[in-house]
């Protein structure tokens, strides 16, 4: 108990914080709880895509600032080749598909031309804001809506059933994605090996491991992630897409990161935990129950995470050699 | 050699991106292939358009007043063109490139531009210039500088009106951009039209978390809409750009979505910009930019133009396919709802 | 330059280089950093170009009205030089914290509250004279967004809290503390929009024809800042902080003090640029005044590579870009997005290593690493 404490003092504060929470809400009627539990998870879906891209990266030694520009032409991609095409499944796929090209973009100047890694994101973001402006037509609605999938069994269990196990389908492969990521880089040889390239990569190279191909391929596979978070926004969580429909949420999600110390599952709790602040900042302002401008009860999230990183001391440490381009015998 | 092949590269990739598409909104010449060339010609008008920030195709309040000048310039013969706002602080900069070019009348769009909107009128007497929802300064008004203004409020009152008619939860939820003056107004009116109805009755109103991104975050408005839904509500009121209209396509997602469950749009009738949402929309709280801007460049046209405030219309949409599910002595309460705002035999009582 | 160790060079594409000794050539290869943007940069108008052509208009008439507003006329120059007057500051901003290894990205929310600060003062005390109420509204701002980012510095160093997190959770609550204020207890009375009441005349920033005493000062402040860090104790303890902390801490360098320290100095120029803002050209506080500066900082570091003189021209030449695309709407119907896409080429070939490596082979230089990830 006393290791679990120390190893994951953030995770299971947050975890406490939205536990407690949800039994408040669970006091003051069924269907609040549940409602303010499915706009947390509504909220945390998009961050936990976006952060796991970061956590790929930055765990192979890659940094990655450009998630935002990375979701937002993949929502581009998704809702217009949907809307094109008439096929959500071509949409999707589209999403996926850019989202990994600018995986590859960002593997490939980064770690093949060594170009300072935050700079290449910067790039992607900037890019991607001017290219979805500039080639932004309105008047395309998609072809359909995403189906709810219910999981037997799981969708019954109280309180947490609808909210996770009712839902669409990328809301539902999330929940897939975080624990099979876990997995995998916790416990398989891929994992082993990722994390030996972002934290000694001239060991690894050592052990025989190629890093650089390594690095182009993990990177490039994470913005998979990405293309998923993307296609998420613009055909599950709404139907259209808009300039700037990402809203800053692929920053959001390199705090995310950090605040889950670079492991999916913590990051998971930590998006949800900031999607829970965020309904109840919501919900404070619908009820009317304090007398504070919204424009503060707004800042409710920022200023918990805040505390809980303060009083948690979030003294996390990020992958040794991330940021730090490959070069096989230097170092 | 391989860094030289990714250099060639480079240029490739921009024109295949290039080659991808693309639009360019600007400009267009009607009638008789006139240029802004001409418009220092007494007899071609010529009207410009300067944005709030925010595109000219935002399916908001930039592209109502767009369209506006398009019908005016279509049906009088002229030119038309746009400058897109990026950065508060160009909006003097912006007017001046229309200023310059001797334009007959200059629309500005959004309640931020209304200093430098009347700093331009000073500067330019002979331009004629209309402002949407901007304030008239209080002192020294140039008479060459219109304000359109709407009472929002009154839109937002007879939409309250019919939300409260036809809920069954007596709960009612509005999903807004940014709080500022015109969405206020909005989301107070269509409270202040509930409560006339039931004075019970429950309305939460939930703003977009500040930010740059207020009326551009339909994520957030579908979020926030399925909340509201979960909790009981079953009209939803979205009021915010693009913000609303994510409301409005959550609602359209609901089940009983059109026949217990109804959304109500904003600004414009959102049945033809929010596709999407038809399966709920009942009816959108219009502000009528489109036909007011229209109405003003024509009056520039004639020369019978006059400063200070000219009150544009507003009002509820058709109901389209949804006629049937809103009972008809609903239909006339509503209307006469409308009727009685219209005539000031009835009051919103909204304050700011 | 830091970037002149040429004794390093990757392994570039072999073939062979001009004869040593031309004096032209050794030239160029000295000044690559001068260079390479230039090529970079004709590059980048070159790409545009092609997508300029693509929307059918002529790509020489475009930049020419593009460069013709931003440079060609007094008022033109004017606003080019107020729009590159916050990047430069907000630029150093960030370059300083990128010096001990620190990722500022918050310099957004200290911007606002020096930009805050500075109409504070310049509306309650209006009826002072320029020369007292100009100084006191710029040190105001300058502490405040020097206190905003301590906050963050402190927080990293007391409690280990990362200062990427802390800086995004903070913009947001500068933001929403802002938006209060000036929605509530410091809005203008009788105006309907969010925004303080007007600084007194005394308060505004002079020009001195087409150039804003704000430019001025940024100027300077990059010129000091580039004196600090090169030839002062206290950027040798920076450098050393940034790129060897166990060094660092070997040669008795206080690693809490320097982070706190760069990170305030980093908070008060983001600070400042919030002032000149207030100051210069708003002349209030008014919520969207100040968007996405603090961000372009990080632009504008990023091609300068952290190095102070170089956020000159990089901050010149979005502010030219910024400046013209109104223009460049105006005469070509060409959405002002394209500025957008010109800046991402730019940095792009700029930072990418290729264009040394094509032009000077062996000899190209290598680029020191920015920021090596997130630190720890």
């Amino acid at each position: 108990m006393e290791r679990l404490w120390e190893k994951n003092r953030v995770a299971v504060i947050l975890s406490a914080v939205v536990i407690v929470g949800m039994y408040v809400f669970w006091f003051m009627g069924k269907a609040r709880a549940e409602s303010m539990l499915t706009s947390a998870w509504g909220f945390a879906v998009p961050l936990i895509l976006a952060a796991l891209v970061g956590v790929v990266g930055e765990r192979s030694g890659v940094v990655n600032i450009g998630i935002e520009g990375q979701m937002l032409i993949s929502a581009f991609a998704a809702f217009f080749g949907a809307a094109l095409t008439g096929s959500l499944i071509i949409g999707v796929l589209l999403g996926l598909g850019a989202g990994m090209l600018l995986g590859g973009f960002l593997a490939w100047t980064a770690v093949k031309l060594r170009t300072d890694q935050i700079i290449a994101g910067v790039v992607i973001n900037i890019a991607a804001t001017g290219i979805t402006s500039f080639f932004y037509k309105q008047g395309q609605t998609l072809p359909g809506v995403f189906p709810r999938w219910e999981i037997p069994l799981l969708k019954d269990l109280p309180l947490v059933g609808k909210v996770f196990f009712a839902n669409g389908p990328f809301a539902l492969a999330t929940i897939l994605i975080v624990i099979v990521l876990n997995y995998l880089l916790f416990r398989t040889r891929w994992g082993l090996r990722t994390r030996a390239i972002g934290e000694y990569p001239q060991a690894a190279d050592t052990a025989g491991i190629d890093v650089i191909r390594m690095r182009l391929v993990n990177v490039t596979l994470a913005g998979l992630l990405a293309g998923a978070a993307g296609a998420f926004l613009s055909m599950e969580a709404s139907s259209t897409f808009e300039r700037g429909i990402t809203a800053d949420r692929g920053f959001l999600a390199l705090a995310i990161m950090i605040f889950g110390a670079w492991k999916p599952l913590q990051a998971a709790a930590a998006a949800l935990f900031f999607g829970f602040a965020q309904a109840i900042a919501s919900q404070l302002q619908a009820d009317k129950v304090v007398d504070i401008p919204q424009q503060l009860i707004n800042t409710l999230p920022y200023v918990l995470t805040l505390i809980v990183l303060a009083v948690a001391a979030g003294r996390v440490r990020a992958p040794a050699a991330e940021g730090v381009p490959f070069v096989k015998g230097q170092g | 050699m391989k860094a030289k092949r990714a250099l060639a590269l480079v240029p490739v990739l921009a024109l295949a991106l290039a080659g991808c598409g693309g639009s360019s909104g600007g400009g267009n010449a009607g009638g008789g292939g006139a240029t802004d060339a001409d418009c220092a010609k007494a007899e071609v008008l010529c009207v410009g358009l300067v944005t709030d920030t925010g595109k000219v195709d935002d399916k908001s309040f930039n592209q109502s007043a767009w369209e506006g000048v398009q019908a005016a310039v279509k049906e009088l013969g002229g030119v038309s063109k746009y400058v897109e706002t990026t950065d508060t602080k160009d909006y003097g900069n912006n007017i001046k490139q229309f200023t310059d070019k001797k334009y007959d009348a200059i629309v500005t769009v959004g309640f931020l531009m209304a200093d430098a909107t009347a700093a331009a009128a000073k500067g330019s007497p002979d331009v004629k210039f209309i402002g949407v929802d901007q304030a008239q300064p209080e002192k020294d008004a140039p008479a060459n500088y219109t304000s359109l203004v709407f009472p929002e409020d009154q839109a937002g009152y007879a939409a309250g009106v019919l939300a409260a008619k036809l809920t069954k939860t007596g709960k009612l939820a509005q999903v807004l951009g940014l709080q500022i003056p015109p969405v206020e107004k909005f989301a107070k009116g269509f409270e202040a039209g509930a409560k006339s109805v039931k004075s019970d009755i429950q309305v939460t109103a939930v703003y977009h978390p500040a930010g740059t991104n207020a009326f551009t975050d339909p994520v957030w408005g579908g979020n926030e809409a399925k909340k509201a839904l979960a909790q009981g509500a079953d009209v939803v009121f979205g009021a915010g750009g693009k913000t609303g209209n994510g409301a409005l396509a959550e609602v359209a997602k609901a089940s009983g979505a059109g026949t217990s469950v109804f959304c109500i749009g904003v600004d414009t009738d959102q049945w033809n910009t929010v596709p999407e949402a038809q399966k709920c929309l009942v009816t959108s709280a219009m502000k009528n930019i489109t036909l007011g801007v229209t109405d003003l460049v024509k009056q520039v046209k004639a020369g019978s133009i006059k400063g200070g405030y000219f009150n544009g219309t507003t009002g509820l949409a058709d109901y389209h396919d949804l006629k049937g599910a809103v009972p008809a002595d609903v239909q006339t309460a509503v209307a006469d709802v409308v009727k009685g705002l219209a005539d000031g035999s009835l009051k919103t009582g909204v304050t700011l | 330059m830091a970037d002149t160790d040429v004794a390093k060079a990757r392994t570039a594409p072999t073939g062979t280089p001009p004869k040593a000794g031309n004096p032209v050539w050794e030239l160029m290869v000295r000044n690559q950093s001068i260079v390479v943007p230039i090529v970079a940069l004709v590059l980048a108008f070159s790409i545009g170009a092609f997508l300029i052509r693509t929307q059918g208009v002529n790509p020489a008439y475009a930049y020419e009205s593009l460069f013709r507003a931003a440079l060609g006329t007094p008022e033109g120059l004017l606003r080019t030089f107020q729009k590159t007057t916050p990047l430069i500051l907000t630029g150093l901003a960030v370059s300083v914290a990128f010096r001990v290894g620190l990722f500022n990205i918050g310099a957004q929310g200290q911007l606002l509250c020096g930009a805050m600060g500075a109409a504070w003062v310049g509306f309650t005390m209006k009826d002072l004279p320029g020369i007292i109420l100009i100084p006191l509204a710029t040190v105001v701002g300058v502490l405040l967004g020097a206190m905003w980012a301590s906050i963050a510095a402190l927080l990293k160093t007391s409690r280990g809290v990362h200062e990427v997190i802390s800086t995004i959770m903070l913009n947001a609550i500068a933001i929403g503390i802002m938006d209060t204020l000036v929605n509530y207890p410091l809005q203008a009375p009788g105006d309907d929009i969010a925004r303080t009441p007007e600084i007194g005349a005394g308060a505004k920033l002079p020009e001195f024809g087409v150039v804003p005493s704000g430019f001025i000062l940024a100027l300077i402040l990059a010129l000091v800042s580039a004196w600090v860090l090169k030839r002062t104790t206290t950027g040798f303890k920076f450098d050393t902080v940034g790129k060897n902390k166990h060094a660092a801490g070997y040669a008795g360098i206080g690693i809490a003090a320097t982070t706190i320290y760069a990170m305030a100095l980093s908070g008060g120029l983001a600070g400042l640029a919030g002032v000149v803002e207030t100051l210069g050209v708003v002349h209030r506080y008014e919520s969207t005044s100040n968007n996405g500066l603090g961000f372009d900082g990080v632009t504008i570091a990023l091609l300068a590579r952290a190095n102070p003189m170089g956020t000159i021209p990089a901050a010149f030449l979005v502010g030219i870009l910024r400046s013209g695309a109104a223009k460049l709407q105006f005469d070509t119907q060409i959405q002002p997005e394209i500025v957008d896409l010109l800046l991402a080429v730019t940095l792009l070939l700029v930072s990418i290593p290729i264009i040394a490596q094509v032009i000077f082979r062996k000899r190209a230089a290598s680029q020191a690493a920015l920021s090596s990830g997130w630190g720890a």
